[in-house]
């Protein structure tokens, strides 16, 4: 029986017409408001954005060593990109056209998935282009592949597949930019599937223009003994929610996610994250951390499903936050469901400002009240991004992130 | 050097210090002994400036300006430095960054020019040589993940390069190893100047047997019950504390 990918795509806007956007009256969607999101850009928010031109190359990344996939709002720019050879990568575009069948799994994936919104829904029926990457098992891309989306304003739906082969190894960099004063939706949807002993480290920059609307979705499949890192870094956007979900499908599958959200004036930043540990003997790691000044609200819903048959799982996850203005927010709550005994789960949140005793010492060593405030913010958000292991991504992020904050005196000397 | 007159002081209303009278002359080096809880530390940590502590009468004098006014960072712009008991950890602030900007700012206070990275670098590893501190100890963060005795001896390290005018030692002698105990005294003696002054606070006579004291007092009840030479150190190891109450008393 085959259906045609329209067939799908129609099924799925079905679902988007029949569900709609969550509300705040739906549990997973009480601090985030979606209606912002049609007052900003109207009714017909969920309309593409035109083909534009925009140089891709004022978002580079200073010092990074890597392949390049480029999309321009929504679509695949061919001649800005610079794509590895021997490894199949293709835009979602390129693949419709050429292999429909390959395209209907991909969408079909997601599109009936009880945990996602009308939101992917919504990118399932409309998702344009987006990164196909597929590496063949006993390979490794010798470079990182940085895929950056960029957009000047309006809406893009973007879908990406990465599938990595048994003890296969990758590195991606996704970089959602813009520098615009327009406002859009940006709805990006990445599913990564890992076969057994499959590796990915994944950097997940959100550094979109401070009008622009971003939610993302990050699906993750594993086998056994693969290894998934996420490092996603929320600095962008006036309003953005993500979803990571990683399922620790097999035994000894491990998972890391680790967050920095920092924000101020009025963004509202919302990471709702799911570990399913559905097989024995695997590991999850889960490192969420905020800077919120102004008036910025922050949400982080950390959710660890430990199932009956997982036994000897290894969980820990942390959540720390700092405020900076008695205006900022954060909601926190991490959510631990485990139906069986022989586990190890460790968490903690925080929620704070600037430790009295760190500050009074370094006053005491003769620093400035102002400079060692800005010295402990630094090295409070510094210590999830010293968790890189790409030391022009983690540079490029601690200058982005400190230009937001109150200017450090001397920024490249506290660089460690 | 420094002139404390009278000086009561109170932590959340429960009196702590009640009337320290005690003048330190530049050049010397005086030790306060006294057993658990006597206020060693809330002494040492009122010259430094740690706010929670309310002065309730006295004064403390420092070279001849109100020390009571001046902010923690002014002090020691000015010269002050404590060793802390408890050096705290700061992940992700590096240790010679931290230094670098406080003799920076400390220069900038003075009038004087910024030192730059390599100005500073070879000052650091020069003072790291005299405590005996590995290199690897500079790019790390403060503290971080360091033993009892490497924090001490990182103390003893971040005076030696800041260069007080008046070291305050709070029991950075407590728990070291006598190799330790001779680096740490080590940095001290090489600090040690005519117009430089320590105050030793500390549990133990032997650590005088490395730096010799002028004076030594006893602190007792939050007040200065007795004063003498280095001999009454040996007097209170060989006979506790409570002898020197009921002195005072009768
Ligand atoms: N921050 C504080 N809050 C409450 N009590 C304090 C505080 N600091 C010191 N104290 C009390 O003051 C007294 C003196 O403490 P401290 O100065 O640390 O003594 P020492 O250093 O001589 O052992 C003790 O009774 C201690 O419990
Ligand atoms: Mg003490």
């Amino acid at each position: 029986m085959s259906v045609s990918l329209q067939t799908v795509r129609d099924q799925a806007w079905l679902a988007f017409e029949a569900r709609g956007l969550p509300t705040t009256r739906d549990e997973d969607w009480k601090y985030t408001d979606l209606s912002r999101i049609s007052a900003l850009l109207g009714e017909q928010w969920w309309q593409a954005a035109a083909a534009t031109e925009i140089d891709a190359a004022a978002f580079a990344i200073p010092n990074l060593d890597a392949y390049h996939m480029i999309f321009v709002n929504g679509r695949f720019d061919a001649e800005a990109s610079d794509l590895p050879a021997g490894i199949t990568v293709s835009s979602l575009a390129g693949l419709i056209q050429d292999e429909p069948d390959k395209t209907i799994e991909l969408m079909a994936y997601h599109a009936d998935a009880a945990l996602s919104s009308g939101l992917t829904a919504a990118n399932s029926a409309l998702a344009s282009d987006g990164a196909c990457i597929c590496i063949a098992a006993n390979t490794r891309l010798d470079k990182p592949l940085h895929i950056l989306h960029v957009n000047d304003g309006g809406t893009s739906h973007l879908r990406s597949s990465i599938e990595v082969g048994q003890h296969a190894e990758l590195e991606i960099i996704e970089h959602f930019a813009g520098n615009h004063d327009a406002s859009g939706l940006t709805n990006s949807v990445t599913a990564i599937r890992l076969a057994a002993g499959g590796r990915c480290t994944h950097y997940r920059l959100q550094l979109e223009a401070v009008k622009q609307c971003h939610n993302g979705r990050v699906e993750v499949k594993q086998s056994r003994d693969s290894a998934y890192v996420l490092h996603a870094v929320e600095l962008g956007a006036l309003l953005s929610r993500t979803d990571v979900i990683s399922k620790l499908d097999e035994q000894g599958a491990s998972c890391e996610l680790n967050g920095l959200f920092v924000a101020s004036n009025r963004q509202h930043v919302d990471h709702h994250t799911r570990i399913e540990h559905n097989a024995p003997h695997c590991v999850s790691r889960e490192h969420y951390r905020s800077v919120l000044d102004g008036r910025a609200h922050g949400v982080f819903n950390g959710k660890i499903i430990v199932g009956k048959g997982a036994v000897k799982t290894d969980s820990a996850q942390s959540n720390a936050n700092l405020l900076l203005s008695d205006k900022a927010e954060i909601d926190t709550k991490p959510e631990l469901e485990i139906y069986n005994d022989d586990v190890k789960c460790a968490h903690g949140v925080t929620i704070g400002q600037l430790d009295k005793n760190q500050l009074f010492y370094l006053k005491s060593r003769g620093i400035s009240e102002e400079e060692a405030k800005q010295m402990l913010t630094f090295a409070f958000a510094d210590e999830i991004l010293a968790k890189m292991g790409s030391q022009p991504v983690r540079r490029f992020i601690e200058r982005a992130a400190f230009a937001k904050l109150p200017i450090i005196t001397d920024l490249e000397g506290m660089l460690v | 050097m420094i002139e404390i007159k009278d000086l009561h002081a109170s932590v959340d209303g429960k009196a702590i210090l009640k009337g320290i009278n005690l003048t330190i002359g530049a050049g010397e080096v005086h030790a306060i002994m006294g057993p658990n809880g006597s206020g060693k530390s809330t002494l040492s940590n009122i010259i430094a400036g740690r706010d929670g502590y309310t002065v309730t009468k006295g004064s403390i004098t420092y070279k001849g300006k109100n020390l009571l006014e001046m902010s923690p960072e002014q002090r020691s712009w000015e010269g002050i430095f404590l060793a802390f008991q408890y050096p705290v950890e700061i992940p992700g602030v590096n240790n010679t960054y931290l230094l670098k900007a406080g003799v920076n700012a400390k220069r900038k206070h003075q009038g004087l020019q910024e030192l730059d990275a390599i100005e500073f670098l070879q000052i650091v590893r020069e003072k790291a040589k005299l405590v005996e501190l590995d290199q690897s100890f500079l790019s790390r963060g403060v503290n971080e993940g360091f033993s009892g005795g490497e924090k001490k001896r990182n103390e003893i390290f971040q005076m030696a390069v800041l260069e007080p005018s008046l070291a305050l030692l709070d029991e950075t002698d407590s728990g070291l190893d006598i190799d330790a105990l001779r680096i740490v005294a080590n940095g001290v003696n090489h600090l040690r100047s005519k117009d430089r002054s320590v105050v030793m606070v500390t549990h133990y006579q032997r650590l005088l047997d490395y730096i010799q004291p002028d004076v030594v007092h006893v602190l007792m009840d939050g007040k200065i019950l007795k004063t003498g030479g280095k001999d009454l150190a040996l007097e209170l190891e060989e006979r506790g504390y409570d002898w020197v109450r009921q002195e005072a008393a009768a």
